[in-house]
């Protein structure tokens, strides 16, 4: 029996010092055609091993170890493949498996599963593949303009997936990291992080398509912490809500959140002409005044507690002031702070590349929406992981978000955990918490 | 006292028509003037409404009074203040009452399909309604917010204000609509413009635009209907009443009709008369919701949805005979610019046959549901006028 609480399928991380080869980098594509090509060849092979894989559960509840192991090395060697596309790895991994790779997976022995399960796997594992489009892994072998073909074990149900074509979150990160090491020689940390992730769960999701383990892929952030630390930040997540999601509230979600969006547009048009102001007055001062800060911030609480309930990630119907700690999934934001004027000055095209990140994690969480719609609307309740990736989703855009509006001058970080290092004590706010505009009627 | 004699002086001269006093309709022969076999045809189709609807009222009260009893429960999906809450409330209720009819307009959609009245599939049919219900989720918080904000801001009172405004926003609706209203194009078929000129000169209306809205790809009922206020004053012809069997003679007499809509002032008094309606239904509301803390706590909107329900099917019969009485004054209006009674006998027997109406509904039927007159009294109108133009 495996223990539940260790997943059958784990990223293993061996990427101490970040440095990149910058001559490598900047023709990592082209160096990685020919790997590309025999991923492709083996992922076809191990598409075949997994019919094998598909009949034996189906007639003795067990995969057999020789093809096992042979998809089993199929997606550690894409999973390598993949990281050193992606810019998370820099060692060339050459045409075969290596144990001593910088991002590796660890895949438990096989054990037995049940039959209905196995029978309609490819069915089941369609959400976590489309999960991990959107986190831009794919399905293992994915990367940036590359395909492959799969099956279920079924040959008249051979399905094609281009799912890499999109790229996602993981391909934005590698994009972004490409600039900032052909740059610097190294790799932001927050990205890597977030791009193996993404490749954790690719493995995760192509290990239980080929009927490694039945075990259900987890997108649940805390499979990062090993080896990914979210710095002490201006902008935290904060977590207080439970997982129940009545399905009534879910079935007409987007309709419940209607009067919200025709609240949000009004005051997003107010926080553009206000944005102007505050840029100027913010360059003459260096910093944000109080009062402007106090306007922003509510607005980016708003617009996280707004999106969490649309997206499911938050239970109730939110309040439309965006108060401090009035929603189950809340943002917290430090007071104002002094900033380079030179960066506010081009704030805007600095956040560029955070707006890019936002974006593909915005993807994220849309598809963590239409899984969890479904979900709930059958359970009555919103998985705990994809809830989680859904926070480090909202977490990273309202920081984005901040960082844009000057509220802070931390730009934001990727790395998808929620938990930052230390018990240390938490920075609190040096003035009251301000009251809605509204009073507390709305 | 004050209060209800205001309110009858106001239906009192709102009540007068152009219609004559002691107008005596002769008695119609629907099977002659229809055929008996489409008359008999045409009850059988409509027999089918009339029980879907009274199953899908019952439905939706018993379904509206365990919400107004329990409802109040789902105050706790809630982190919004006791606005946001009550609106929350409110769309639930909204959605609850969606989903209830949902079975009953998905068998009415199966019966005019059946009846080739609808070829509209299943498919269009379910999304096409998603705007209309999202305009009622956002319109129902609308009214939530004035309501309650009022009744935060000025207790019990919060009613006739509150009336007012829902007054002023009927107002300001009726005026807009016509510039909301996408999909339209100009009718350009000239004996038509040349007979709205004529028809505009004699009824003292100004020039009012004609539009043409293209349903035929969706329908072939027939319908034409007037809007707006003022300079937003439009008729807009569906062009399935454009084209054959309706002769350009009976297109005149439509013409005429939705004219005369605006030379009585119908939209302006129907305006008055929702004002006759809202400043009590306000006070019932406000009295009904009383013991749930009064409609500036949201616990009370479950059973402020009940209660509006409520009196909406209650004044249903009203506010249908104000409506006959309308189009009875447009039907005459139209005859005497027109002076056509034979097109406007030849219009009701085509638009009887284009929508498979009874010509002579049950009494029930037309108490409640009868916003214009029945066939059969139209064609008597009709042949009331030849009589007297003879």
């Amino acid at each position: 029996m495996e223990s539940p609480s260790r997943p059958p399928v784990r990223l293993v991380l061996r990427d101490g010092d970040l440095q990149r080869s910058r001559l490598t980098v900047f023709f990592r594509l082209i160096l990685a055609i020919p790997l590309l090509i025999w991923v492709t060849l083996r992922g076809i092979a191990a598409g075949v091993a997994s019919i094998v894989n598909w009949l034996a559960v189906l007639v003795q509840r067990e995969v057999p170890e020789s093809t096992h192991d042979f998809c089993a090395n199929y997606v550690r060697y894409s999973t390598q493949v993949s990281a050193y596309v992606l810019l998370a790895a820099d060692p060339y991994p050459w045409f075969r498996y290596q144990p001593d790779y910088p991002v590796d997976v660890e895949i438990d022995r096989p054990v037995q599963q049940g039959r209905w399960g196995g029978f309609f796997r490819l069915i089941l594992a369609l959400p976590a593949l489309l999960l991990a489009t959107a986190l831009g892994s794919g399905f293992a072998t994915t990367t940036p303009g590359q395909g492959s073909v799969a099956s279920n074990g079924n040959e008249e149900e051979a399905v094609v997936w281009g799912l890499s074509s999109f790229g996602g979150a993981a391909a934005a990160c590698a994009l972004l990291a490409w600039f900032f090491i052909v740059a610097l020689g190294r790799s932001p940390r927050g990205l890597r992080d977030l791009v193996t992730f993404a490749l954790g769960y690719g493995a995760q999701a192509a290990a239980y398509l080929f009927l490694l383990t039945p075990r259900y892929p987890t997108s649940d952030p805390r499979l990062a912490e090993p080896y990914s630390q979210l710095p002490t930040h201006p902008v935290r997540a904060v977590v207080t809500d439970d997982l129940a999601r009545p399905r009534l509230t879910v079935l007409f979600r987007l309709f419940l959140a209607i009067p919200h969006f025709v609240w949000f547009l009004l005051w997003t048009i107010a926080v553009f002409f206000v944005g102007f102001v505050a840029w100027i007055v913010a360059l003459v001062l260096g910093r944000l005044p109080l009062r402007l800060h106090r306007f922003f911030a509510a607005y980016v609480r708003y617009a996280t507690h707004l999106v969490a309930f649309v997206y499911l990630i938050g239970r109730r119907f939110p309040g439309f002031t965006g108060r401090v700690g009035s929603y189950g999934i809340d943002v917290e934001i430090d007071p104002p702070e002094r900033q380079r004027r030179l960066t506010i000055l081009f704030r805007f095209l600095l956040a560029f590349p955070a707006f890019v990140v936002a974006s593909a994690l915005g993807g994220v969480a849309a598809v963590i929406a239409f899984l969890a719609w479904w979900y709930a609307l059958f359970t009555a309740r919103m998985p705990e992981g994809m809830r989680n990736l859904g926070v480090t989703c909202l977490r990273y855009s309202a920081q984005t978000y901040t960082y844009s509006l000057l509220v802070t001058g931390r730009y934001p970080y990727a790395a998808p955990v929620l938990r930052d290092p230390g018990p240390g004590p938490e920075p609190r706010p040096n003035f009251a918490p301000p009251e809605p505009v509204l009073g507390e009627t709305f | 006292m004050l209060g209800v004699a205001a309110l009858a002086l106001g239906a009192f001269l709102l009540y007068p028509t152009a219609v004559p006093d002691g107008l005596a309709l002769p008695s119609v022969d629907v099977d002659a003037v229809f055929g008996a076999d489409f008359v008999d045809r045409a009850k059988r189709y409509e027999r089918f409404f009339y029980v879907n609807w009274v199953l899908a009222q019952i439905a939706l009260f018993v379904t509206l009074w365990i919400y107004a009893r329990r409802g109040a429960a789902f105050a706790r999906e809630s982190s919004a203040g006791p606005i946001g809450t009550g609106m929350l409330l409110g769309m639930l209720g909204l959605a609850i009452a969606w989903l209830v009819h949902v079975p009953f307009a998905l068998a009415s959609h199966w019966w005019q399909r059946r009846w080739d009245q609808n070829d509209l599939s299943y498919l269009d049919w379910l999304f096409e309604d998603w705007a209309v219900l999202a305009a009622q989720f956002l319109s129902i918080c609308v009214a939530l917010l004035i309501v309650m904000g009022l009744a935060r801001w000025l207790g019990e009172r919060w009613w006739l204000p509150g009336a007012a405004v829902f007054v002023g926003i009927a107002a300001l609706f009726s005026f807009v609509a016509p510039y909301l209203y996408y999909g339209t194009a100009p009718v350009e078929r000239k004996p038509l413009l040349e007979a709205a000129r004529t028809y505009e000169q004699e009824l003292g209306v100004g020039h009012i635009p004609l539009r043409v809205e293209e349903v035929s790809a969706d329908t072939e009922q027939a319908n034409a209907f007037a809007f707006g206020l003022g300079p937003s004053r439009r008729v807009v012809f569906w062009d399935t009443i454009l084209e054959p069997p309706f002769t350009e003679a009976e297109q005149k007499v439509v013409l005429a009709h939705e004219l005369a809509h605006h030379s009585q002032r119908h939209l302006p008094k129907g305006l008055a008369w929702f004002a006759l309606f809202a400043i009590p239904g306000a006070w019932i509301l406000m009295r009904a919701t009383r013991r749930r803390g009064g409609m500036g706590n949201p616990t009370a909107v479950p059973l402020a949805l009940f209660v509006v329900a409520a009196l909406q099917l209650a004044t249903a019969p009203l506010s249908s005979a104000i409506s006959r009485r309308m189009e009875a004054e447009a039907d005459w209006k139209a005859l005497t610019v027109t002076h056509d009674p034979a097109a406007l006998e030849g219009l009701m027997v085509e638009f009887s046959k284009t929508g498979l109406g009874d010509p002579d509904p049950p009494f029930i039927s037309q108490l409640v549901f009868g916003t214009h007159p029945t066939l059969a009294d139209r064609v008597a109108m009709a042949r009331a006028y030849a009589d007297g133009a003879r």
